[in-house]
């Protein structure tokens, strides 16, 4: 069941009055409630793995417990490892053994060992690359007295399985999460409406902008061979965009949904594009993910290697881009997508401009011509990389970049002057410009000091934009993440 | 080395690092509010006070760390 479907809104209706109307008496009933509904929306989607999920929790809140209560420092790095292994043990089973399994055997291919090996069949249970991240982040969290682990069953439970966020994130923080649980919610109905507001645009970003891109992109990536460099382009322009408003549109409905429940989760995505650079894309794309590997991967990595400094540095950053690229799953297209992220920080770490974040134009209408130059490096840069997360192996994406180097570059894209293109191309104008108008706000789409004509005349245009250009999808692309 | 002079020495450390003045070195302050002090700039930061200060941090000392105050300490501690 996906925020885009029938099924959804048949969901989450009853849910909602019953969570407000009678389960409104205490933080407990809320919780239970909150548990069953995020248990049976688990299940609905795929109930395989909703034992591994239990188990999941059962485990990592008594070694949360466990690593708090002992008393020796060697007693807590022994449950803190055994918590390491257990969940890092469940997504290299669960994602990676495939991947581990078939290189293995290509290895001893080159050594000239020749061995015929069968394919293991192992389904990736869903949302497994954030829960477990999420649980990781909890025990190192408690491991490092930077949190106390939660003694209350019910609400460890619910920040792990909490449905809005349990399938693609954002990957929680207990600290964030778990204190707003603790106490009763109060219904806000500018809370409320702000949370409809942004599932709004969410679902225009996922319905319309992805979906159309994807009809565009996707013919070209799957006939690249017969397309010309310049055709391929277009396509990886428009693939860039349906990436962004996939995920972004997804968290932005996570987001949404949470608020009618009261609860805020963690901001995902805060319009990476108007970046100048690689390091402030990074703080503004998949926050929940950069951050996370910032404080668990990056931080220790790059306080080991400190001594080496700017060498150090760099390591650090690209051995977790090549992390952040391989978490995205179990093929070398992810290793070189992160590796080339981390690539792209060279220039930044050797001119000491690693730390420059900032709204883009704070306060004024337009960027400068500078400003506008940046942003567009930055988005080629992206885009290129972009090839390699859409591409199914290292090779096609290598063919594909190929053929954008080659003399085709200058063919006049002639596949892709269609009437979808054009419309896609106005309503992406129309998004980025939101966005825009919108990138000093708390979220894209946050309109609560506009006029109230300006609000329902842009509701009733998204609207008929949805009913007009909307496509059905049935699924998201980081749900096979 | 009293307090005066740790916290001297960690606001010229942390106008070298970030380029930049504005903020104020209270016992309350934490990376948070001082503009550029994020993960990436934190760590050089700890460097420099490392090899200002003639100290080694752990990186669990490190993570425990709440504001500006609980630095200084851990800073007197190593001294």
């Amino acid at each position: 069941m996906i925020f885009n479907s029938f099924d959804f809104a048949l969901f989450i209706i009853p849910v909602f009055l019953l969570y407000w109307l009678i389960l409104s008496k205490s933080a407990v009933y809320q919780n239970v409630f909150l548990l069953i509904t995020s248990l049976v929306f688990y299940a609905w989607v795929d109930w395989r793995f909703l034992s591994l999920l239990l188990g999941s929790i059962v485990i990592n809140f008594f070694l949360g417990k466990a690593i708090h209560t002992a008393e020796r420092e060697t007693r807590q790095l022994l449950f803190l490892r055994l918590g390491l292994v257990f969940n890092v043990g469940l997504l290299l089973y669960f994602k990676y053994f495939n991947f581990f399994y078939d290189n293995f055997f290509e290895l001893l291919h080159v050594f000239g060992v020749q061995k015929s090996h069968g394919i293991l069949h192992i389904i990736l249970p869903l949302g497994i690359s954030f829960f477990t991240f999420q649980n990781l982040g909890y025990l190192i969290d408690v491991y490092n007295e930077e949190i106390e682990p939660s003694n209350d069953f019910l609400q460890f439970s619910v920040f792990v399985a909490f449905f809005p966020k349990i399938l693609s994130g954002p990957i929680e923080r207990a600290a964030n999460f778990i204190p707003q649980i603790q106490k009763k919610r109060i219904f806000s109905y500018q809370v409320a409406v702000d949370g409809l507001r942004q599932f709004l645009w969410g679902l225009f970003a996922k319905v319309v902008i992805a979906e159309n891109c994807a009809v565009i992109a996707n013919p070209i990536f799957e006939n690249y061979e017969n397309e010309s460099g310049s055709t391929i382009l277009v396509g990886a322009f428009f693939y860039t965009i349906q990436l962004y408003a996939d995920f972004s549109g997804y968290s932005n409905m996570a987001l949404g949904v949470s608020k009618l429940f009261g609860i805020e989760l963690m901001r995902n995505f805060a319009t990476p594009f108007f970046s100048t650079n690689i390091s402030d894309f990074w703080r503004k794309w998949h926050i929940s993910l950069t951050t996370w590997m910032m404080d668990y991967v990056f931080t220790p990595l790059s306080f080991t290697l400190r001594r080496y400094q700017k060498m150090g540095l760099l390591v650090s950053i690209i051995a977790t881009f090549v992390l952040v690229g391989f978490w995205h799953g179990a093929n070398w297209t992810f290793v070189v997508y992160g590796l080339l992220h981390g690539f792209y920080f060279v220039p930044l770490v050797y001119s000491g401009n690693i730390n420059s974040s900032q709204i883009m134009a704070k306060g004024k209408w337009f960027p400068s011509v500078k400003e506008i130059i940046k942003m567009v490096l930055l988005f080629v840069l992206v885009m290129l990389t972009a090839i390699f997360f859409r591409a199914d192996s290292v090779t096609t994406a290598l063919n594909c970049l190929q053929k954008i180097c080659s003399v085709t570059l200058i063919d006049f894209p002639h596949t892709v002057l269609t009437t979808i293109t054009a419309t896609t191309s106005i309503l992406i104008l129309f998004f980025i410009g939101i966005e825009w108008i919108n990138r000093e706000k708390k979220h894209d789409f946050e309109i609560s000091n506009y006029h109230m004509l300006l609000r329902w005349g842009l509701y009733i245009s998204l609207f008929l934009v949805l009913l007009f250009f909307g496509k059905s999808s049935e699924t998201f692309i980081y749900f096979q993440f | 080395m009293n307090i005066t002079t740790i916290k001297e020495k960690i606001s010229e450390i942390l106008t070298a690092i970030l380029e930049h003045t504005n903020f104020e070195l209270h016992d309350e302050l934490t990376a948070k509010d001082v503009d550029g002090w994020d993960s990436l700039s934190h760590m050089m930061i700890i460097t420099k006070i490392e090899e200002e200060f003639g100290i080694r941090f752990k990186l669990r000392d490190l993570n425990k760390l709440k504001n500006m105050g609980s630095l200084i300490t851990l800073i007197q501690s190593k001294l």
